[in-house]
């Protein structure tokens, strides 16, 4: 194979389609709506979670007699005196009357059922929640050495401890939603990059084939140098997709308070990020070589998003069976979906987010993902020679099959190109 | 190592052919084709659609394989370095539909070993040959169908080919675009650049190439110079044109009317030449000659009658004939 001529395609499929408006759109502009789009509604979850502008009046009823008289109240906050009989409407009314904007209910048995109800026309927002339950946790701690309660655990009544199970190892909690988040970025990322680029490997070569132009190649390449270029073309093409992506998330979450909390609390495992990306280029390439191979074997545009549609929901099943993965990340499916090489990385990651996988079972997916891509490129590379001059007739598995028995260079035609 | 067809050695022709066969699954494309192809000469390639002429040139060009037989091209098996050295331009041709003219061709021409420099300037310079100078940054979807067969021409020139392979290279061009490329054709041929068309286009071939070769089924039916074809396939008769009663000249055995009205066709009696008949008519005060020449089908005639008769017969014979001579 002459890798010079391979790197001019390469060069050629990188910098066409680095400029088309497909690619722009999906590498720049689709990630900058997303984030727009996530702003917008954050900015407007905040803005309604945080704030209690609409509740400047709060009554409350203390049924449990946990009010302190020398604790401070909050600024709008009053006793309500409600009659014990027809309580509820009577709230009803003071709220319809604007006597209140929200009233709470401190349960008798508060103490023991924590029960608190809180009555508003409104929506309650987090921020009211927060203010009632410093309200209560005030008056709390004031009674806490009639209690015989450190006035600590009062304040935070739980401290949980999060475990591996295999190795109870302690974990703090950023680390264990970086665990999680991780594969969750993994799998967004693979498949956008993948559905983006898969488009202009299949596009490309079918617009080839359609202007009648890979006979004009083919007296220049050789038909594997062709696919080796376009390969390493449109990868540089998605890693450069991916890396924009990456380095923008990367500096959007280090100038934000909780990125900064998240990724100095976050232990990530060098391992687990060496093995994503190990199954990342594997799969890419995998689901590449696929492509190529669909695109030489069809003659239009339409069969070819026909078949990229079906590999791409063999490789969404995982997902799809997610609830399998949560349920028992270990069980037959998971496991088998780990070992099938168009599902195996995102089940393996999937997993890794959710339990310890077996050694075993990562190297035995990994050999078997590396031994298909091999093949499968192989098998591209033969479609591809095969069927790049096959004009206006689709090479079927049929005919592929007989000509890979046949050991022939040419698949049996009826109707000869001439 | 010599051909069995001539003294010369395989380093010198641009295309030594010797018993290719080329199968798909039951059907046989080419059938035991031996042909070569001599250094700085036209060289067409003729045959009915189907013929297997597109098939040889990819076996040429070793994007097909042969089953059975053995190519040299330019002096040897075809590497990498000979395609470099070769000039393609396929039937179905086309380019990329959104890219900028200068842009496709230096990238085909890199394809083709030249650096992005040379491929630059030459491109620039055919562009302005070829009337496309303003071009250069267009689309080659903003180009009419004209403009983008130069371009192709172009692409197929542009690395300065020693071996030019093209098939059908005059169709769906005007007259104005057909007489550049036929041009371009011959001043190639000039500067010592070896071409190989296929062609339907029999007048093309008559007036162009230096010799032909004819496939019919896959099977070569005529192959040798041009002229030599003409005549093996010319009858005892001869074309006058003028005024004289022609049935009476003696050793015409037959008059036919010409082509045009004006012409006539003067079948001659066996053991008459047009020699002797041109010497009887020049020595004749009743007759007046305009015009007199041998009666030599065109290629066409010879097309139709070897295509739709026994090919096989037809090579036989125009065997026969070149060895008698």
């Amino acid at each position: 194979m002459n890798l010079a001529k391979a790197l001019i395609v390469a060069r050629r499929e990188y910098r066409v389609n680095f400029r088309s408006p497909g690619f722009l759109f999906m590498a720049f502009a689709f990630p900058l709506i997303i984030l727009g789009i996530m702003f917008f509604i954050t900015q407007f979850i905040i803005e309604r979670e945080t704030s209690t502008d609409d509740f400047q009046k709060v009554g409350y009823v203390d049924n449990a007699d946990i009010v302190q008289p020398g604790v401070e109240t909050p600024e709008g906050y009053f006793a309500l005196d409600v009659p014990e009989v027809e309580a509820v409407p009577y709230i009803e009314q003071q709220l319809k009357d604007g006597v209140a904007d929200a009233i709470f209910v401190i349960d008798a048995n508060y103490t023991l059922t924590g029960q608190v109800d809180v009555y508003s026309q409104k929506n309650v927002t987090e921020a009211l929640k927060e203010d009632i339950d410093r309200f209560l946790s005030d008056h709390l701690v004031a009674q806490a050495d009639d209690l015989q309660v450190p006035a600590e655990r009062l304040v935070e009544p739980m401290d949980v401890v999060f475990r591996t199970l295999d190795t109870d190892e302690r974990q703090s909690e950023a680390a264990l939603i970086g665990r999680f988040l991780l594969p969750t970025i993994f799998v967004f990322v693979f498949f956008i990059a993948t559905s983006t680029t898969s488009q202009f490997m299949m596009g490309g070569v079918v617009e080839e084939k359609e202007n009648r132009l890979m006979e004009i190649l083919a007296s220049s390449v050789r038909p594997l140098e062709l696919l080796v270029g376009k390969l390493l073309g449109l990868s540089s093409l998605a890693f450069t997709q991916i890396a924009f992506w990456v380095l923008t998330g990367a500096v959007i979450a280090l100038t934000t308070e909780q990125g900064r909390d998240f990724f100095s609390g976050a232990e990530f495992q060098t391992g687990d990020i060496l093995l994503m990306i190990v199954l990342f280029v594997l799969d890419f390439v995998l689901t590449s070589a696929v492509m190529l191979g669909i695109g030489a074997a069809v003659t239009a545009e339409a069969e070819s998003r026909q078949a990229a549609g079906f590999i791409g929901l063999i490789a969404v099943l995982p997902i799809a069976a997610n609830a399998l993965f949560f349920t028992n990340p270990n069980g037959p499916i998971p496991v088998i979906l780990s070992f099938f090489p168009m599902t195996s990385p995102v089940a393996i990651i999937m997993r890794i987010g959710l339990t310890s996988v077996p050694t075993w079972q990562i190297a035995v997916s990994v050999v078997i993902l590396i031994v298909s891509t091999v093949g499968v490129l192989w098998l591209a590379a033969v479609v591809f020679r095969l069927g790049m001059l096959m004009y206006g007739k689709v090479l079927t598995p049929k005919l592929l099959w007989q000509a890979l028995r046949e050991n022939q260079s040419t698949p049996v035609i009826e109707v000869l190109p001439e | 190592m010599t051909t069995n067809s001539s003294n010369l050695s395989i380093a010198d022709h641009a295309i030594f052919v010797q018993a290719i066969t080329k199968r798909f699954g039951n059907f046989t494309a080419v059938d035991h084709v031996n042909f070569e192809v001599n250094r700085g000469e036209i060289f067409s390639l003729l045959g009915p659609n189907g013929a297997g002429k597109t098939t040889i040139i990819r076996m040429i060009l070793d994007i097909l394989r042969p089953d059975d037989g053995q190519i040299q091209v330019l002096g040897g098996a075809l590497t990498d370095a000979t395609k470099d050295r070769i000039g393609y331009l396929p039937e179905e041709r086309g380019l990329y539909k959104n890219v900028k003219v200068l842009e496709m061709l230096i990238y085909l021409g890199q394809l083709k070993g030249m650096s992005t420099h040379d491929v630059r300037g030459r491109a620039l310079d055919l562009l302005e040959r070829f009337g496309l100078s303003d071009n250069t940054k267009s689309k080659i979807s903003q180009l009419s169908k004209g403009m983008q067969q130069k371009v192709q021409i172009i692409a197929t020139i542009l690395h300065k080919p020693e071996l030019l392979i093209i098939d059908e290279p005059f169709s769906g061009l005007d007259p104005v675009n057909t007489q550049l490329i036929q041009d371009l054709l011959y001043e190639m041929k000039a500067e010592g650049v070896t071409i190989v068309m296929s062609t339907h286009q029999m007048h093309q071939v008559e007036e162009m190439a230096d010799r032909l070769l004819m496939i019919n089924k896959g099977q070569r039916v005529l192959y040798g110079p041009v002229k030599e074809v003409r005549q093996t396939y010319a009858q005892n008769a001869v074309i006058v044109e003028g005024e004289g009663n022609w049935t009476t000249v003696p050793g015409v055995k037959e008059v036919l009317a010409g082509r045009n009205g004006h012409e006539a066709k003067l079948m001659l009696a066996s053991g008459f030449t047009p020699d002797d008949v041109m010497q009887i008519l020049a020595s004749r005060k009743d007759y007046t000659v305009r015009r007199f020449e041998l009666a030599v089908p065109s290629l066409n005639e010879i097309f139709i009658q070897v295509v739709g008769g026994n090919g096989s017969r037809a090579e036989a014979r125009f065997n026969d004939v070149r060895a008698a001579d």
